[in-house]
């Protein structure tokens, strides 16, 4: 067999990695990746190879010596006559697909998880700042278990009053009315929701709802309603304490967020 | 002595396990499997799970309930909807865990198999149980599937046929869109409203949508429910001949009596519907039937489950299985450009476009009042547009056309309607913010709102918010009609692309527009904030497909050719030189 020329082998490796990302990264170990994103890394692989070739003149000859040859060699004239009939129709085709195709409708972006206003406010009260109020209900767990559970089935039921339309019936974010909306529903169920947040940060999100979203969260969509018009400051927190205890996930406290 | 003793065994347990292996497949594979016995973990499972809709005690009185349509089952009278069982009877074990698995379709029953495991299931289907004794030593009668009526064009026409002559459009409507004369007026074992099922609509049918699982609803009816098993319609036990006969003695007796003769036959005729009369309310009551009656049942229900297959097929053949997908991504609705007139509400060229963009609603509960239990599910679209102008043609389904009326409970004038909702000012780019998704807020939207008593009118309205709506002081020049029919508005509107009202909503081709829907139905109880609502979709004027795309893919073409000669003749130069 012969030799591959540094040309070819290139070319592989350019190649492999092109497959590697598009199809490998995105799709088999995650979903796929942004054309964006992968036509940025193919440039600095491009870029690497030609540093690579090009720092000493002998190895930058020979990687261009197979080219040389396509072009001008006469023992390469079928693969140049091939090349040079492909190349042109590959540039038809491409650029007749860019510019046929249909404007594709914007991507709905989404700021996930807001950062939270300084003041936790309900109503028009002030409660205090957003990283040092506690759930005022969360010490009976310790303190007195009979009056904690008070407090959580009072949650539950105000959770299937209220919330279970979209959140769902497992808070899971299937609710029936769930379809109807996007971006989806929050689930609860995911680990990277309730443990990642401090129980403040839940009462904003659940009294102010989507309007009350802050300007970074652009474009609004949320379908939150604005729970403080129709629920207690108290039934607020009860339903915090029952997410958390009905999902076994645990808020952050805030001597956790000091660290 | 020990070939003895084996030999002894065989001969007597040979029977018995005859015996045994004619019976076991009937129990195993005719029941499904069998729930343990009740166990305190079922019970906690069912108050972790369940009880917040159907009640600590099984009644369908948790604190969910009120707020649902339909209301969560109430478990004490043994009524079940959903059943492999004939009519009156309770379900199997199996059915019970079907129900938990599989969920209810279109009500605010999820399918919990993603959820508790299969032990699970069975614990719960062991507790629910206990609600109701009824379930004690009953061996209820299977709906026997096997006769299934392959789906064909013949078969569909015979259960159409059957449709109309049973009366199924009382309640189902002439077409099946749940919108029977009776529809409105329905109510369960309970008292509670009813809307007959939307048969357009097979991904909302609660016990599935399988030809099997229709015409097991057809059998053993819905319990509980307004409908009745397809087997009272019919004089069981009596061939077609025979029970138009009885019709026709019926009507001489009541002309001019009968003969003899005549009277005779009659009696006989009653004789035997009495007969099967007798066997039916054994097998409600649940009692023991004889072998010899079970095979008299069998072959008397033959007929009729043939009918019901053939039904079945025909109701299958109304709508797609699933729900459609929502109108984003390549869903989204394109509002096509045509050259010329644009098609009015009845041209055929609406048919050209073949799937209308299916935009979901759901029920209003931001603001009170709301609205919990939406009877409007989706609205779609279908668009053309030419140089100066843009026409829509919309639909929903709504089993109630309500002309302007007081409503029952709040006395409230209610009428259907529909409000169609754009930004005023389009955004640029996805992080530009939009108006609040109901009606507007800071920024404000732009409305045509159509009522059912101006069918030929729509009004051009501006919102900042749901309770902010003013009606333009002047109005621009927009066409619309609107119709009811089968169960189903349609709803056209035509405007031109621009306008000099700077509140109004700007069409310019190539550019995603923003678009929301709010709808009324009267009969619902919906008015002002109560009634149904979708969040923000997009959609946009497909623009004309360019010519350029003939220029520049050649152009590139013929340019890339150039630049390979060039490369090739200078590398030539060079290597001669």
């Amino acid at each position: 067999m012969q030799k591959l020329s540094l040309f070819t082998k290139c070319l592989i490796i350019f190649v492999v990695l092109w497959v590697f990302l598009r199809f490998f990264i995105g799709g088999v170990w995650s979903v796929p990746l942004p054309a964006s994103v992968i036509s940025m890394y193919l440039g600095l692989i491009l870029l690497a190879i030609l540093v690579h070739v090009s720092v000493e003149d002998d190895r930058f000859r020979e990687f261009l010596r197979p080219v040389k040859e396509t072009l001008a060699d006469d023992s390469r004239r079928t693969r140049r006559t091939v090349l040079f009939v492909l190349i042109p129709l590959v540039m038809l085709g491409f650029t007749f697909s860019k510019v046929s195709t249909k404007a594709d409708p914007p991507a709905a972006l989404r700021t996930a998880h807001p950062a939270p206003p300084d003041e936790l406010t309900y109503r028009d009260k002030v409660i205090g700042s957003t990283q040092e109020v506690e759930n005022p209900f969360r010490h009976l767990e310790k303190d007195d278990k009979e009056a904690f559970k008070v407090h959580v089935d009072n949650g539950r039921r105000v959770y299937y009053q209220n919330c279970f339309y979209c959140h769902g019936d497992d808070l899971d974010g299937e609710g029936h009315f769930a379809h109807g909306f996007n971006p989806p529903p929050a689930n609860f169920q995911d680990p990277g929701i309730i443990p990642n947040f401090q129980e403040s940060f839940f009462f904003w999100r659940i009294s102010k709802g989507g309007p009350g979203l802050p300007p970074a969260a652009t474009p609004w969509d949320s379908a939150m309603p604005v729970w403080e018009d129709h629920l207690t400051e108290e039934e607020i927190w009860d339903v915090i304490l029952f997410l958390s205890e009905y999902t076994g996930y645990r808020p952050r406290t805030f001597s956790e967020a000091e660290h | 002595m020990k070939k003895r003793f084996y030999k002894n065994i065989f001969l007597i347990s040979t029977p018995g396990l005859i015996l045994l292996l004619a019976v076991f497949p009937i129990i195993v594979f005719a029941q499904g499997k069998q729930a343990p016995a009740a166990s305190e973990a079922g019970k906690a499972l069912y108050e972790d799970k369940c009880a917040h809709c159907h009640g600590i005690e099984g009644a369908g009185d948790g604190s969910a309930a009120e707020n649902l349509l339909p209301r969560p089952r109430d478990f004490t009278r043994g009524l079940y909807k959903i059943r492999s069982t004939e009519s009156g009877q309770l379900p199997t074990d199996q059915d019970l865990f079907d129900i938990i698995s599989n969920g209810m379709p279109g009500s605010s029953m999820p399918a919990w198999s993603k959820i508790l495991t299969e032990d699970e299931h069975w614990q719960l289907v062991a507790h629910i149980k206990t609600f109701h004794d009824g379930f004690e030593g009953v061996s209820p009668r299977l709906i026997d599937v096997s006769g299934k009526v392959p789906y064909s064009e013949e078969s569909v026409a015979k259960g159409e046929e059957f449709y109309t002559t049973l009366g199924c459009a009382d309640c189902h409507g002439v077409i099946g869109r749940g919108d029977g004369t009776s529809a409105p007026d329905l109510t369960d074992e309970w008292g509670f409203r009813t809307w007959p099922a939307n048969l357009w609509q097979p991904w909302t049918f609660r016990g599935g949508a399988t030809t099997e699982d229709i015409f097991k609803r057809f059998i053993g009816g819905i319990a509980g429910s307004p409908m009745p098993s397809f087997i009272s319609s019919f004089r069981l036990g009596l061939t077609d001949d025979e029970s138009a006969r009885m019709t026709e003695l019926e009507a001489k007796m009541d002309d001019h009596g009968l003969s003899e003769a005549e009277e005779e036959e009659y009696a006989a005729l009653e004789e035997k519907l009495f007969m099967f009369e007798d066997i039916m309310l054994k097998v409600e009551e649940g009692e023991e039937l004889a072998p010899d009656e079970h095979t008299k049942l069998d072959t008397a229900l033959k007929p009729i489950f043939e009918k019901s297959w053939h039904l079945a097929n025909y109701v299958k053949s109304l709508g797609p299985e699933e729900q459609p997908q929502a109108a984003v991504g390549d869903k989204v609705l394109r509002s096509q450009y045509r050259a010329g007139a644009l098609p009015g509400m009845n041209d055929e060229a609406w048919n050209e476009l073949q799937n209308a963009s299916y935009f979901p609603l759901v029920g209003q509960i931001v603001i009170d009042p709301r609205q919990f239990n939406p009877s409007i599910d989706a609205v779609t679209a279908k668009s053309f547009y030419n140089d100066n102008e843009i026409a829509f043609l919309f639909t929903w389904d709504d089993r109630t056309k309500t002309l302007p009326q007081a409503d029952d409970e709040t006395g409230e004038t209610v009428e259907d309607a529909l409000a169609i909702q754009f930004p005023v000012k389009i955004s640029e780019g996805p992080t530009d913010p939009k108006p609040y998704f109901i009606w507007g807020g800071r920024r404000p939207v732009y409305l045509w709102s159509w009522k059912v008593a101006e069918p030929s009118t729509v009004t051009e309205m501006n919102a900042k918010g749901i309770d902010k709506a003013t009606v333009q002081s002047t109005q621009g020049p927009i066409q619309a009609e609107g119709v009811y029919k089968d169960g189903q508005y349609q709803l056209w509107v035509k405007r031109s692309l621009t306008t000099e009202d700077r509140n109004d909503v700007q069409f310019t081709p190539g550019v995603f527009i923003p678009i929301a829907f709010s709808a009324w139905d009267g009969a619902n109880g919906d008015v002002k904030t109560k009634r149904a609502v979708s969040t923000w979709y997009t959609f946009v004027l497909d623009p004309v497909p360019s010519n350029k795309r003939f220029v520049y893919p050649p152009l590139v073409a013929l340019i890339s050719v150039g630049l390979l000669f060039g490369l090739r003749s200078s590398v030539r130069r060079r290597e001669n030189t």
